[in-house]
């Protein structure tokens, strides 16, 4: 019963059962076991085989059909959208994840949400990809009418181009495989690869199609460089040395003016005779006094400032920052040392990055500071 | 009118019940396959392992062919297996059998079922094909087992069909299928090789292999004498045929356990199939005799345990 999926046919080992009893049983466990351990990997290199045959036979087969789908998905004013059940459906979600990600509007739909409300969220304007290996799944059959009587294309990503789903779609994308490797159809397994890799194929060439460039890419992913960006420490994108924006106690308002127009980062800390934090000015705090008198030139800035401004440790995280500036309602943080010794600032903007969602790999390091 | 669509699904190799003088048991065919029809999209008769084919005479074949003729009245496609000794032997076969279904006005789908380096090595066989092929109407499937090759007293030198070989014979209009016996690496390259031609379908004519890893053409099944309905549904479950069940865990518990009882039978007959399939039959009363050409001993406790099975999952 051992050797049954042993398809070599090397266990037991040659020799063995010819070998006296006693030292049978003294090999019997390193063999046993080895022949287990040497099962296990064979088992796992067929199925990544036929795995891996199933997108191979997609390969020959792709045609006409898929030309057609580019075409329509083009040049369609609406939304692409995937539906399937089951594994089918979790192959559907990352499909459409995909293209989202890849500049094609997309969004999943589950056929028995749909037929429960779901359906409104679909337009004439939509197209549907529609996902079952069988063809024979009964909600995607209950939804395709539906969608059909509202007018809406559908292609079929499917394994039985012959099945009734295919009768209701104006597109055919064959993903029949020749073998799964899964025992007796308990979980689609070559199948939903199959699909998953036209899906992908699907998502790359309208992205090649319509020119999305990097630049698009970026833009649809702010998650991944603003994650990168929030670990980071606050002493690691502060301002500091000349950078910082200071002025004297003492100075003139107009000073702390030009020091703000000069630094560019809509405020200037305020510091004592020994370099300690006094307070703070910011492009609000000179709004206001304006509306309250016109000659602001004039006054002395510990007359205008804020007194202790909010201030965060260098050694704190970036998102720690943020969540800061947002429970306080203000867009700088300063950083000072145990003895309020001003070190540096930050403003919202280098929290997010100063344009929109700058990747890690254009980030600009404060010169000066230390990891 | 379309190329012909060979069937998807279980095919059977049904046992050719005999008698004791050797002729067919017209009785117990009809029996036996009265029982596996309405379980089957096909039924692949005179096998050169199962059905004895190797060992049954021209004139029994003929007897075999004209009895399942009138059993099956087109109710499933009927393969049959019309390998001879020789190329000259094969043609003649062919063509006998080709007359008797003529006359008969079958109205039903045959096709004809070869294995080709059983009498005839891989050069020149596309050519033969097209020979073959030119001389009757009917689809052809090949037949690919090397061990019934390599069993052979003068074997050929290659006992798989070439891959290039295939491929060529693939894209012959009336060959529509193959039932192939053999390790899955060769499975991937006949697929490769018979991609381009959409109507070519790849049976897998070993069981476990099919239980293990199904083949989307289906499976010439052995066990299934013994568990038509068993049989039909793992295969229905294998190839998706029905996609509204498969989100029961109730239907995947039972697909899994029924599963395995189907690997425990091959274990079981494994060996001796004709033998100890016969003899199971010819118990529950399905066949009249469980004469074969190939006779085993000590049956006893693997048969007892088969029926025991059997009775435990229904089948019987």
């Amino acid at each position: 019963m051992l050797n049954r999926n042993d398809h070599s046919g090397t266990f037991p080992p040659a020799g063995f059962l010819s070998l006296p009893r006693a030292e049978q049983a003294g090999r019997f466990h390193e063999i046993f076991c080895a022949g287990i351990g040497s099962m296990v990997i064979d088992e796992a290199k067929e199925v990544l085989k036929i795995e891996a045959q199933s997108i191979l036979g997609l390969v020959d087969r792709i045609g006409a059909e898929f030309e057609k789908a580019i075409e329509i998905i083009l040049k369609n004013k609406g939304r692409l959208i995937l539906t399937g059940m089951g594994k089918s459906g979790l192959i559907g979600r990352k499909i459409a994840a995909t293209l989202n990600s890849t500049g094609t509007p997309s969004l999943f739909l589950h056929p028995a949400e749909a037929i429960h409300g779901d359906l409104g969220m679909v337009t004439p304007n939509d197209i549907v990809l529609a996902i079952s290996n069988s063809g024979n799944t009964g909600e995607i059959n209950t939804l395709l009418p539906l969608l059909k009587k509202m007018g809406v294309k559908i292609i079929a990503l499917t394994g039985n181009p012959d099945s009734p789903m295919t009768k209701m779609c104006d597109l055919v994308i064959d993903v029949a495989v020749e073998r799964e490797a899964c025992p007796m159809g308990m979980a689609p397994t070559a199948s939903t690869t199959a699909a998953l890799a036209m899906g992908d194929a699907l998502a790359v060439v309208l992205l090649k199609r319509r020119r999305f460039n990097p630049d698009d890419f970026r833009r649809f992913h702010p998650g991944g460089s603003l994650g990168d960006r929030l670990a980071v420490k606050v002493r690691e994108i502060m301002l500091t040395g000349k950078r910082i924006p200071t002025v004297p106690m003492g100075s003139k308002v107009q000073r702390a003016i030009e020091e703000i127009e000069a630094k560019g980062i809509g405020a200037t800390l305020v510091s004592n005779k020994v370099g300690k934090l006094a307070g703070i000015i910011t492009d609000g705090d000179l709004r206001r006094l304006l509306l309250k008198q016109k000659n602001i030139g004039e006054l002395r800035v510990e007359d205008v400032m804020s007194p202790s401004p909010w201030t965060i440790d260098q050694n704190r995280t970036t998102a720690e920052a943020l969540a800061s500036m947002e429970m306080h309602s203000i867009m700088h943080l300063v950083i000072v040392d145990g003895e309020d010794r001003i070190m540096g600032i930050v403003h919202l903007h280098d929290l997010l990055g100063r344009e929109e969602f700058r990747v890690n790999g254009a980030f600009h390091r404060t010169p000066g500071t230390h990891r | 009118m379309g190329p012909f669509i060979a069937p998807r699904g279980l095919i059977v190799e049904p046992i050719t019940p005999l008698t004791n003088d050797g002729s067919i048991d017209g009785q117990g065919l009809k029996k036996l396959l009265a029982r596996l029809i309405p379980f089957s999209q096909g039924l692949f008769l005179s096998s050169p392992c199962m059905g004895e084919g190797k060992t049954l005479s021209a004139e029994q074949r003929v007897e075999l062919f004209e009895e399942a003729l009138v059993t099956i009245r087109g109710r499933v496609p009927l393969l049959f297996w019309i390998t001879r000794d020789t190329e000259k032997d094969t043609r003649e076969t062919l063509l006998a059998l080709r007359e008797i279904l003529r006359k008969s006005s079958y109205p039903g789908e045959v096709l004809w079922v070869d294995s080709p380096l059983f009498y005839h090595s891989n050069r020149g066989l596309p050519a033969y094909y097209q020979n073959l092929c030119s001389l009757v109407s009917e689809p052809l499937v090949l037949h690919n087992d090397p061990e019934l090759i390599r069993g052979l007293t003068k074997p050929f030198k290659r006992q798989n069909i070439r891959t290039a070989i295939l491929k060529e014979l693939a894209s012959l209009p009336s060959m529509v299928g193959l039932i192939f016996l053999g390790s899955l690496d060769r499975a991937y390259n006949y697929q490769r090789a018979c991609r381009t031609s959409a109507h070519f379908r790849i049976y897998d004519g070993d069981e476990l292999q099919f239980l293990d890893h199904p083949s989307m053409g289906g499976v010439v099944s052995r066990g299934a004498n013994l568990a038509p309905k068993t049989w039909q549904e793992i295969t229905e479950a294998s190839l998706q045929l029905r996609g509204d069940q498969k989100y029961d865990p109730e239907y995947l518990s039972t697909t899994w356990q029924r599963g395995q009882y189907l690997r425990d039978l091959v274990d079981l007959y494994g060996q001796t199939p004709v033998a100890l399939i016969k003899q199971v039959l010819w118990d529950l009363g399905i066949i009249q005799t469980c004469f074969c050409t190939r006779p085993a001993d000590h049956m006893e406790e693997a048969k007892e345990r088969i029926k025991e099975m059997l009775d435990r999952y229904g089948d019987l």
